[in-house]
């Protein structure tokens, strides 16, 4: 999935929007300011009309069913991606969404209908009418991903020469050092297709055949003992961070997504590194969990100046809770590690898991706090 | 602003609601005014209340309950979860969702859901403290302890596992909705977070008791009516003098409340499934089908203990019910508010996992449960086919009163 998409620049995440106006159905005073208002019907034909043009910007759908079973819905797709949409409208009933479209050529679906599908064709220029916060905290966390993704390839740079000498121990010892930038920025780097998993996919997440990147080659190192046939996926592991590397530099990046990455980074911790399943040849969970908390805490410090007018009492709280987590991980610090994961008790990750739910729990009110600003 | 509802979901079909599509979910009537006798669904059991609800409220079909320990010592969390806790719950048993943004894209919903088009179902949500909450001592309860909250002393029968048992803090739910109970307890740990964490929960499919005049009485996993005997709530006088806290000897924050003791008690279901019927019957006490004691015909007639037949006791000496009598223990009885358990098969056996999670409740629970209990475990003709895996005893406290929360007597 797509969390940080490159080219809908869909300010404020438009189905957020959408979703806060929702709970004053009918109201309209709660539509996004200045937004343009479109009015549909739904018929048997399908969306009326269904060729629509309107300006770039902030723009609320009223739909109405106008008599007909057959269509209930309708839908704003960029491609094949629902970017809003209003269900359930039966015989009478009408709903509304609200979008900030750019520039482009989007589908109206109105499935059910004799013609499904029609066009609506968004002119001009999108006004971002960001504010210095916003872009402030925006280019904050850029700056963290570049640092983070130029890291990466640096660490990447021996880890990969090692392996393609065969040095099995010198790349174990370097292996480790490479994976905490990428756990630290890994929402991001999730938006870019394949990429993710040509990096970091895990057996069985992908096709035999595709199976490449750190875990083939922490697999190679750790079970296999050896380096044999693992260049070409070195190699392309290479290629791959620093692809990376470029294709961050042109990411869209909204206030809002920053403080949902942090969000993503914890579930991360929570599904497969309190599990064991992530590292499950080198057993360096520990230290991808730490990564994981990093990256959730850049994020949320970007983002944190946003919130000191909204919720400053969730800003502290959220503040606390991350020196619970560090200090929760600090018994199983080892030198610049940690501790193998095999070492942990059961007790030991029941209570790792806890002090992160807790901080979970606390982050995912970020985002809607953001924009309420 | 009118938040999404349990039940309104129909009438904002905007964007909001979009994907949960309700049909035909407006026109019932749900509310207080409903009577609590309503099993069908439509029945709600209000929240506050000079007791809290689920003691003597007829006992509901399914039972989700857990414990929960602090993670913190500080007082004013404490009274912030049980506020919260009270003010959920109270959405809850009316059958409302949780909380106010439900409908905001970008933020998880205060509600996790699984209610949404249900019905309120009866639930209760009854909270308890258990004698550990009383020695942290950052919250500065030492005092407070009531004498009656002790741990249970072993009893004969016990072979309890460490893990579970025991906690600060429990959580009864119960319901005619297994789903509308789960969503209780679900809820309640989420906000709990960072506060409280689960130490372990207990699902009951089925009521084994029977606590007013107008229900049947149900059958346990042994095939027999349990509960026959049980105190009923309408017998108020009986409610008074078994079950609901006075001043005697008690703190004055629990005054109103009861004690809460529950027992996790596994069944030997194949051994029990291949002992005949007479047997089975014997060691009850009971008939099995009619319910009936022996020597009786039917259900509620009393038992005679001093019967005969051939010499015998009609009544077996070392029969359950003739030794859980209140004849037996000295006039004590308790309200018991038990459900039927399977959590899957027991390992180590190959067998199903299954029981009574026993609940009941008490004015004094060494002089009545532990009691009892004692008197049983000793010589009950039933210990064959039972043992008790987990224990745990909690301070119910009263009700909350309304704008107030469950525990406030305890912490202001």
């Amino acid at each position: 999935m797509n969390r940080f998409p490159v080219r809908a620049a869909l300010i404020f995440a438009a189905a957020g929007l959408l979703a806060l106006f929702a709970a004053a159905c009918g109201s309209g005073e709660d539509a996004p300011k200045g937004a343009k208002t479109m009015s549909f019907e739904l018929t048997d034909a399908g969306c009326v009309p269904n060729s629509a043009k309107a300006p770039a910007g902030g723009l609320t759908f009223e739909v109405e069913n106008a008599g007909t079973s057959k269509v209930t819905e309708l839908e704003v797709l960029d491609g094949d991606t629902v970017l809003g949409e209003v269900e359930n409208l039966s015989d009478g009933i009408s709903g509304s969404f609200s979008l900030t479209l750019e520039q482009g050529e989007y589908t109206l679906y109105c499935p059910g209908g004799d013609d499904e599908k029609g066009t609506l064709t968004i002119a001009g220029k999108l006004q971002t009418e960001n504010s210095p916060q916003v872009e402030g905290a925006i280019s904050q966390y850029r700056d963290y991903l570049e640092k983070n993704t130029a890291e990466l390839v640096t660490s990447t740079e021996p880890f990969v020469a090692a392996v393609e000498a065969g040095d099995v121990k010198k790349a174990q010892s370097l292996y480790a050092a490479a994976r905490i930038p990428y756990e630290r920025i890994e929402p991001v780097a999730e938006s870019f297709g394949d990429l993710d998993p040509r990096i970091d996919a895990r057996e069985n997440d992908v096709p035999d055949s595709e199976f490449g990147g750190f875990h083939r080659i922490e697999k190679a190192l750790w079970v296999e003992d050896t380096t044999a046939g693992m260049a070409p996926v070195a190699k392309q592991l290479l290629i791959d961070v620093k692809d990376l590397q470029r294709k961050v530099k042109t990411v869209e990046l909204q206030a809002v997504q920053i403080a949902n990455g942090a969000n993503e980074l914890l579930g991360e911790v929570s599904a497969s590194k309190i599990t064991g399943e992530e590292e499950r040849y080198s057993h360096i969970d520990l230290v991808d969990f730490e990564a994981n908390v990093e990256g959730a805490e850049a994020a949320f410090e970007a983002v944190e100046p946003l919130l000191s007018d909204t919720d400053p009492k969730l800003a502290k709280e959220i503040e606390a809770q991350f020196g619970k987590v560090y200090a929760s991980l600090k018994p199983y610090r080892r030198g610049d590690g940690f501790v193998s994961y095999t070492e942990l008790t059961q007790a030991d990750t029941r209570k790792l898991a806890q002090e992160i739910d807790a901080l979970a729990e606390l982050l995912s009110q970020v985002p809607a706090q953001i924009v309420r600003e | 602003m009118n938040p999404i509802t349990r039940r309104r979901l129909l009438a904002s079909a905007g964007a909001g609601a979009a994907g949960i599509g309700l049909g035909g979910a407006t026109g019932y009537l749900v509310g207080h005014e409903t009577a609590e006798a309503q099993s069908d669904g439509t029945g709600s059991v209000p929240f506050c209340g000079e007791h809290q609800a689920g003691i003597d409220t007829p006992a509901q079909d399914r039972l989700h309950f857990a414990a929960f320990d602090l993670v913190t010592e500080n007082p004013a969390d404490l009274r912030e979860l049980l506020r919260e806790w009270s003010q959920a719950a109270a959405e809850m048993t009316a059958g409302d969702m949780i909380g106010d943004a439900n409908d905001v894209e970008l933020a998880p919903p205060d509600d996790t859901g699984e209610t949404v088009g249900l019905l309120p179902s009866r639930l209760t949500v009854t909270i308890g403290f258990g004698p550990s909450l009383f020695e942290r001592r950052g919250l500065g309860l030492q005092r407070k302890r009531p004498a009656a909250l002790r741990d249970i002393p072993p009893l004969p029968g016990d072979e309890l596992s460490e893990e579970e048992g025991g906690g600060d803090i429990c959580v009864q739910a119960c319901s005619d909705d297994p789903q509308v109970a789960f969503h209780a307890v679900r809820n309640l740990a989420r906000i709990g977070r960072g506060t409280v964490v689960m130490r372990w929960s207990q699902l009951g499919f089925g009521r084994t008791s029977s606590t007013s005049r107008g229900q049947e009485t149900p059958r346990n996993l042994m095939g027999f009516k349990d509960g026959t005997a049980n105190i009923r709530a309408e017998d108020t006088d009986a409610m008074r003098r078994f079950v609901w806290v006075g001043d005697d000897g008690n703190p004055g924050w629990m005054r109103g409340g009861s004690y809460m003791v529950t027992r996790r008690i596994r069944m030997l279901l194949e051994v029990w499934d291949r002992s005949a019927l007479e047997d089975q019957e014997q060691t009850i006490g009971r008939h099995k089908y009619s319910g009936a004691a022996l020597g009786e015909s039917s259900e509620f007639e009393p038992l005679d203990l001093d019967a005969t037949q051939k010499g015998q006791p009609t009544i077996p000496v070392d029969a359950h019910v003739r030794l859980a009598s209140s004849s037996a223990n000295a006039g004590e009885r308790i309200l018991r508010r038990g459900y039927s358990f399977t959590d899957g098969v027991d390992e180590s056996l190959g067998e199903l996992e299954a029981g009574l999670f026993f609940i009941c409740f008490q004015r004094d629970p060494e002089r009545q449960f532990v009691a009892i209990q004692r008197q049983l475990g000793a010589s009950d003709a039933l210990g064959e086919y039972i043992k008790h895996v987990s224990s745990a005893i909690f301070a119910v406290p009263p009700g909350a009163a309304r704008g107030g929360y469950v525990g406030e007597t305890l912490l202001s």
